[in-house]
């Protein structure tokens, strides 16, 4: 069997748009009142990372940028197994767009360095650009496998499937790679593997946590502040219009029989006109 | 960065204006998947010849491969001005580090940079694109669903350097926050500005024969690092039935399906249609009912039908955009204030496991009645 690996999966902080509080009517999120949970797709980098760390044994490190809340997550991914935390905060990385996002987050796994393999989610539900993993693999100048939905390891390699256009493929890469993974990616449920105790212990006491869970600045992990935040970005939002959902007008049947309901619907719309002849 | 005269200025005075330097060029990466070129190419130049005439600059487009033929020519005739062609073995299946080495080698050419350049907001053009960005440091938007060329007035102090009037930007426009907002998001700070767009939105020129292009075939350097991911095998699937982005009809289930036996119902109703499938909701696909290809919604597919059934489907946000741009939405939901009925067309408030079996019904007599219609 292989050596063991030194594992890190990037996680995101991101607003709850399912849970009510803090999601005004039009849609738009308010970030200091809204939910906040880990950005699902990261949950299956993260049991990517801890199947990894199952096979070969290691260390699996959970990576994340955001404010101070953001700890958060890290908690959580501990909890589900992960073995480190490190969270990178700093003013100075407000506003950043996915190319400086990608600056910083590569700075931080040089600083947490060795690894073997990086997990990330495929995007964030918050952004949905499917970008910053690419560009951290462009900045660490690694192979990548994007939308990986199933991989195993032979040897120093990595075979892995991932999602093409109705259909998939197989490839094999050397290790170190990136790797983004999919949500059709199912290999074991997601839950907590420590007791709650234990975390508990590690929220009560900060000597503790500190332990398992490190904050990071930018002069921490000797990145360059011009390359961060509003200065590091190529991109602005110039502005941001609502889009009225289409709808409101829906002719809702209520009330009378199951029958008559049904016959109006099909009497009002196009349906019958896709009918098998 | 370009470097300007930009004085840090107390009093507000007119915006100076300001040109990143460029040489006009819109440049679409063209995609191509066993030596077809994909439809999402052919909506690139669309949307790029538009960009190129308000810019004043041409339309080329880049495609790799190996022996792609007549091809290449339908670039031409879909409107691109010159085609660059990277003609080698090693490219004939996309794989992301020799088609990154190829496209950066090429871009890097260039005295000034091209202006834009656009891909496919697809499986390829979203691992290549950020790549390819992160190269030369420029933005890159992701998915968009508009590109308009227009000025840009940037005021905000908190980043002098960056102050002043710039025409000629690339406006790349996507939703947001779960398609509620439409963002406009640019960078004209840094040439080539880049987008992906999604596919099935931006409209292809009429193909014109007659046009005239430049054909140029362009160096093909891979480097050994290139081939540190090797592809083994690629599979198409032939999905039994029709893939949902594909379908006229699609009959979605919800958590109200109550199972995945449910689904057995909904597939009898998706039968009496001539191009069918059933769809799904996430909770549906976590719960192991039914898998993932099925999935509607911000993380699955979004869906265009020309008929869309949603059954005991409560409708949050993230699936009402996948499915809300559908031609006709018919809700059937037993509890009257579910949100999908906000983007339905249509409602039944019922028992799906009334109202499907009669739709069924009524829909098998319709066709009788059809049938028996076409022999008087």
């Amino acid at each position: 069997m292989s050596k063991p690996f030194d594992i890190l999966v990037l996680i995101k902080q991101v607003p709850d748009q399912g849970a009510k509080a803090g999601i005004n009517p039009d849609g738009t999120i308010d970030r200091a009142k809204a939910k906040r949970m880990m950005n699902p797709f990261d949950r299956y980098a993260l049991q990517a990372a801890l199947h990894v760390k199952k096979l070969t044994g290691g260390t699996v490190k959970a990576l994340s940028m955001g404010p101070p809340p953001a700890a958060e997550i890290l908690l959580e991914a501990i909890e589900h197994g992960a073995d480190m935390g490190y969270l990178l905060s700093d003013r100075r990385l407000a506003a950043s767009d996915t190319l400086a996002t990608a600056y910083a987050l590569h700075k931080l796994i040089l600083h947490v360095s060795p690894f073997q393999m990086i997990f990330c989610g495929l995007q964030t539900t918050d952004g949905d650009t499917a970008q910053v993993g690419p560009q951290i693999a462009e900045r660490l100048n690694l192979p990548q496998i994007s939308y990986c939905e199933d991989f195993s390891l032979e040897g120093d390699q990595v075979k892995a499937r991932r999602v093409i256009e109705g259909g998939y493929q197989w490839v094999h890469a050397d290790l170190p790679c990136l790797m983004t993974v999919a949500n059709s990616y199912h290999p074991l449920e997601y839950k907590k593997i420590r007791g709650s105790q234990k975390v508990q212990h590690l929220v009560r006491n900060e000597n503790e946590k500190s332990k398992v869970i490190k904050t990071v600045t930018l002069d921490d992990i000797e990145a360059d502040p011009i390359l961060c935040g509003l200065k590091g970005s190529p991109t602005i939002v110039a502005r941001t219009d609502k889009v009225a959902e289409i709808g409101g007008s829906c002719k809702t049947r209520q009330g009378q029989s199951v029958d008559l309901m049904v016959k109006d619907v099909l009497e009002t719309t196009p349906v019958k006109e896709f009918l098998k002849l | 960065m370009s470097n300007t005269d930009d004085k840090k200025t107390q009093q507000p005075e007119p915006l100076q204006e300001r040109i990143t330097p460029s040489n006009k060029e819109v440049i679409i990466i063209a995609e191509q998947s066993d030596g077809i070129i994909q439809p999402v190419t052919y909506e690139l130049l669309g949307a790029g010849r538009d960009l190129a005439n308000k810019l004043g600059g041409q339309l080329s487009c880049m495609v790799l491969g190996e022996s792609l033929g007549a091809e290449v020519q339908k670039l031409v005739t879909y409107g691109a001005d010159e085609v660059y062609v990277a003609d080698h073995p090693e490219l004939k299946n996309y794989r992301t580090l020799p088609y990154r080495r190829v496209i950066v080698d090429f871009l890097s050419t260039f005295e000034l940079p091209p202006h834009i350049v656009l891909l496919g907001s697809t499986t390829t053009g979203r691992d290549l694109a950020p790549r390819i960005a992160a190269h030369f440091e420029t933005g890159l938007t992701a998915d968009c669903t508009e590109l308009d060329i227009g000025p840009y007035e940037h005021t905000n102090k908190a980043d002098p350097e960056k102050l002043g009037l710039y025409p000629g930007c690339l406006y790349a426009i996507r939703p947001s926050f779960g398609e509620s907002l439409k963002a406009r998001i640019l960078g004209p700070w840094n040439n080539p500005q880049m987008a992906t767009t999604r596919p099935g939105v931006m409209i292809p020129l009429p193909p014109d024969e007659s046009r005239q292009g430049k054909i140029i075939p362009i160096a093909v350097n891979i480097q050994q690092e290139d081939f540190r991911l090797k592809v083994d095998e690629i599979v198409r699937e032939i999905t039994e039935g029709i893939s949902i982005t594909d379908a006229d009809v699609l009959i979605a289930g919800g958590y109200g399906v109550n199972g995945a036996e449910g689904f057995e119902l909904l597939k009898q109703l998706a039968d009496c249609f001539d191009n069918a499938s059933i769809a799904a909701s996430r909770k549906v696909v976590d719960a192991g009912w039914i898998p993932y290809k099925y999935q509607v919604g911000q993380t699955g597919k979004t869906v265009r039908p020309k008929i869309y059934f949603a059954c005991g489907i409560s409708g949050a946000i993230q699936h009402r955009v996948g499915m809300n741009k559908s031609g006709t939405i018919i809700a059937i939901n037993k509890d009257p204030d579910a949100p999908i009925f906000t983007v339905a067309d249509h409602g039944i408030v019922g028992d799906l496991y009334q109202v499907v079996p009669e739709l069924i019904k009524q829909l098998k007599g319709a066709n009788v009645t059809q049938e028996e219609k076409t022999l008087v």
